[in-house]
């Protein structure tokens, strides 16, 4: 399929109108570049830098849930559409846990806050990863030897289901999560680095190193590359495919809930159909770094946080995710694979 | 093959959108008085269970109440009946005309309250103005749903006189026009709060970047500026934060914002804590306890315009609002429409009444009750005495200000003021 694809880009981006709309395209962006650059400019160092920060901690949000995505992409190529829901239920699960941790406002910003709080984000890691073992087990496993559609409608059936019964939960309002950390920072340039935003930065940093290491150290992590490569085969060799595809499920999941959790502490509230937009961004920073990749879905995850904020400090908020969209088909008409290249098997 | 994807994933969804339009319209209903001659049943629509009940059930409760108190009028029975108008957690204008043509195929039904929301009134008066059904709306405030501007057209895709297919105006409010609300914050922040600066960000919808626009047109007039303006897609939008620092960084000393509670008005609010330490004022869809709960710890120091007045100022209305929290005793039964919304139905009781009177005693019909509203003078509800124009505007709306006080954290009056007329 990406050799047809090439071939179709190759064939369009030869073609005098191809070119005529490839110069178009780069002119704008490039045209849209350089205003942005002059305002940079214009609006000093300590301004950006804030601008900045902001961008590198959503976009370290974004990652966590993109990995999931690329994940489980990678291993089986189906587009679960259920992920992003899957990453507000783990903000959802932290919220009903803070509780019975003894977390609540009253300890913001204390150091009692941090053993509870490695508990919370356990356990709601553990629920998500479970529920989303089972979802695989129940609606996709069934389903794995059936035409592609089929898979992709039950995970958008899927996400209908997670945001039901988060619907149903906690109502149509935004829920409101309690600000536990504190709102101090240290204050590097005349900008602001918040003690959140470091903390979410370095949260999503150490999952994403940890999984890396997972993958391409562990038994289970190169079982999971060789099943990506050739189910047939590996099955073969005697690994059991079953578990391995469970297990990738169970780690894209355990990041969802791990990134709830983070968006609940960074922005202090949620909302039941929140993972609709969230996965859909998630899911273009996966396609924008590579789809398969785990490095990719990290970085095209950093870059959309990065044009996010940057569009947003400086630019029309308006135009934000035409600047985003327009910037990921550029990328996928010069690099169908992404920035970083597909790790999926041409079939 | 990705494209084929998303058009499979719109068609679930509204197929799903579908689904939840089908359930049907729920309701209580009343009884009580003479009721010898038969049954008349007052309608509202209002979005009950989106992200707009804060706004939609107090709102309710208000009709329920003035319809259960009257009881009957002139020995017909009166029951309330209610309709909600979300679907899936938003208010929704297509659900909004499902509802009016089930009220309209009723007979007994001779007017509705509502709706809330300005958009989901146009899709609905049209249909209504086909059948002279009256209604009778607390909340709506875009401008464009009774007075004719330049526009209109290109704002709202519609003209008063296209929603009026038959050419007589079924369409009537107690709510001020927008046309006033934006120029009411603005002169509020220059004149009472002292401020000349400020930055403006809307949810870029009909009633949200209207409002902005329009406070932004008044507060340039007094000689402010506004040193940054921003619309957001706010379902795709969490961070505020780019935005509130851009603000900061060039001096603006006040927010205000053009949304609703359904589309994350005070969400910002929380995010300014620690960038702008400013007052943040909201048109009437944030003057909610929803506002209140979504700034989380920056909830002080909220400002808001309310396009009625307040019920609680009129000397007159005590027993009547002490008759209703007896009723509805939570905190969040009342809203800043709850008292307009009574008004409204007060309305169209008292319009009934006469409308039997003008049958002979008879059950009247629909356009016999339209023409009895319109011909309201000096109707004296909680909330002020309300004369129609040609229109079906007030001809002397009220513009209240509030502010967020107090420990639990309350919306408390500030001051009110007529506009216009």
């Amino acid at each position: 399929m990406v050799g047809s694809l090439r071939q179709a880009r190759i064939a369009f981006v030869g073609a005098p109108i191809g070119r005529l709309v490839n110069l178009l395209v780069i002119l704008a962006v490039g045209y849209a570049i350089f205003i942005l650059a002059t305002k940079i400019f214009a609006q000093g160092p300590s301004y950006f830098l804030q601008i900045l920060t902001f961008g590198v901690a959503n976009g370290a949000i974004y990652a966590l849930v993109a990995l999931g995505y690329t994940m489980v992409y990678g291993i089986i190529e189906l587009i679960n559409f259920a992920h992003g829901d899957l990453f507000t239920l783990g903000g959802f699960i932290s919220v009903f846990l803070l509780p019975i941790f003894g977390l609540d406002a009253s300890k913001a910003g204390t150091a009692g806050i941090i053993l509870p709080l490695i508990a919370v984000f356990i356990v709601t890691m553990l629920i998500c990863g479970a529920i989303n073992v089972t979802i695989e087990r129940v609606a996709y496993r069934p389903l794995r030897h059936a035409p592609r559609l089929a898979p992709l409608i039950t995970a958008i059936g899927m996400s209908f289901v997670l945001e039901g019964v988060m619907f149903l939960w906690k109502g149509p309002f935004n829920v409101p999560y309690p600000n536990l950390l504190p709102t101090t920072g240290i204050v590097i340039g005349g900008a602001t680095i918040g003690v959140k935003d470091i903390f979410v930065i370095v949260v999503a940093a150490v999952l994403m190193i940890v999984l890396a290491l997972f993958v391409s150290r562990s038994t289970l992590g190169k079982a999971m590359r060789a099943t990506a490569q050739d189910q047939d085969a590996t099955e073969l060799m005697g690994i059991d495919i079953n578990r391995t595809i469970a297990a990738t499920f169970f780690i894209g999941a355990v990041l969802a809930g791990a990134g709830g959790t983070i968006f609940g502490l960074y922005y202090n509230t949620m909302v039941f159909d929140l993972g609709f937009s969230a996965g859909l961004f998630a899911f273009t920073a996966a396609v924008f770094g590579g789809i398969g990749n785990i490095q990719g879905a990290a970085l095209g995850g950093l870059l959309i946080g990065l044009i996010t904020a940057l569009w947003d400090g400086y630019m029309e908020s308006t135009w934000t995710q035409v600047i985003i969209f327009g910037i990921l088909i550029l990328v996928l008409v010069f690099r169908p694979t992404g920035l970083l290249g597909m790790r999926v098997p041409e079939k | 093959m990705q494209r084929r994807w998303y058009t499979a994933g719109a068609l679930i969804a509204s197929f799903a959108m579908l689904a939840t339009a089908c359930t049907s319209g729920t309701g209580g209903t009343a009884g009580g008085g003479g009721t010898s001659k038969g049954e008349i049943i007052i309608a509202s629509d209002q979005p009950t269970s989106g992200g707009d009940a804060s706004d939609g059930l107090p709102a309710q409760n208000g009709i329920q109440f003035a319809v259960e108190s009257a009881g009957s009028i002139k020995g017909f029975k009166l029951t309330f009946k209610g309709w909600d108008d979300t679907v899936n957690g938003n208010h929704n204008p297509e659900k909004g005309a499902q509802n009016i043509q089930e009220m309209i195929a009723d007979a007994k039904i001779l007017g509705m309250i509502g709706p809330n929301n300005s958009n989901v009134a146009r899709a609905m008066i049209p249909i209504a103005n086909r059948a002279s059904f009256t209604m009778i709306s607390a909340a709506n405030t875009n401008e464009c749903l009774t007075q004719t501007f330049p526009y209109c057209e290109a704002d709202t895709g519609t003209t008063p006189a296209k929603l009026r297919p038959n050419g007589v105006n079924n369409y009537f409010r107690v709510a001020a026009a927008d046309t006033f609300q934006g120029p009411a914050a603005a002169d509020f922040i220059v004149d009472t709060l002292k401020i000349t600066k400020v930055a403006v960000w809307s949810d870029n919808e009909t009633f949200g970047k209207g409002v902005a626009d329009k406070f932004t047109t008044e507060f340039t007039k007094k000689g402010g500026t506004v040193v940054v303006r921003q619309d957001f897609d706010t379902k795709t939008t969490n961070d505020w934060k780019p935005f509130l620092t851009d603000a900061k960084n060039k001096g603006a000393l006040a927010v205000y914002a053009g949304a609703t509670s359904g589309t994350k008005i005070c969400i910002p609010r929380a995010q300014m804590k620690g960038i702008l330490d400013a007052p943040y004022m909201v048109p009437d869809g944030g003057v909610n306890s929803q506002c209140i709960k979504d700034a989380a710890d920056n909830g002080a120091n909220l400002y808001g315009t309310v396009a009625a007045a307040d019920a609680n100022q009129n000397p007159d209305a005590k027993a009547t609002i002490d008759a209703f929290k007896a009723k509805f005793t939570k905190k969040e039964d009342i809203g800043s429409y709850t008292f307009p919304a009574m008004d409204c139905a007060n309305i169209l009781i008292d319009a009934i009444g006469r409308a039997i009177d003008a049958n002979g005693g008879n059950m009247p019909s629909r356009e016999q009750v339209r023409a009895a509203v319109a011909a309201t003078k000096s109707f004296k509800g909680t909330t002020g005495t309300y004369t129609f124009d040609a229109n079906g505007d007030p001809t002397s709306p009220t513009m209240a200000i509030f502010q967020t006080k107090g420990s639990p954290l309350d919306w408390v009056f500030v001051k009110q003021f007529g506009v216009g007329g």
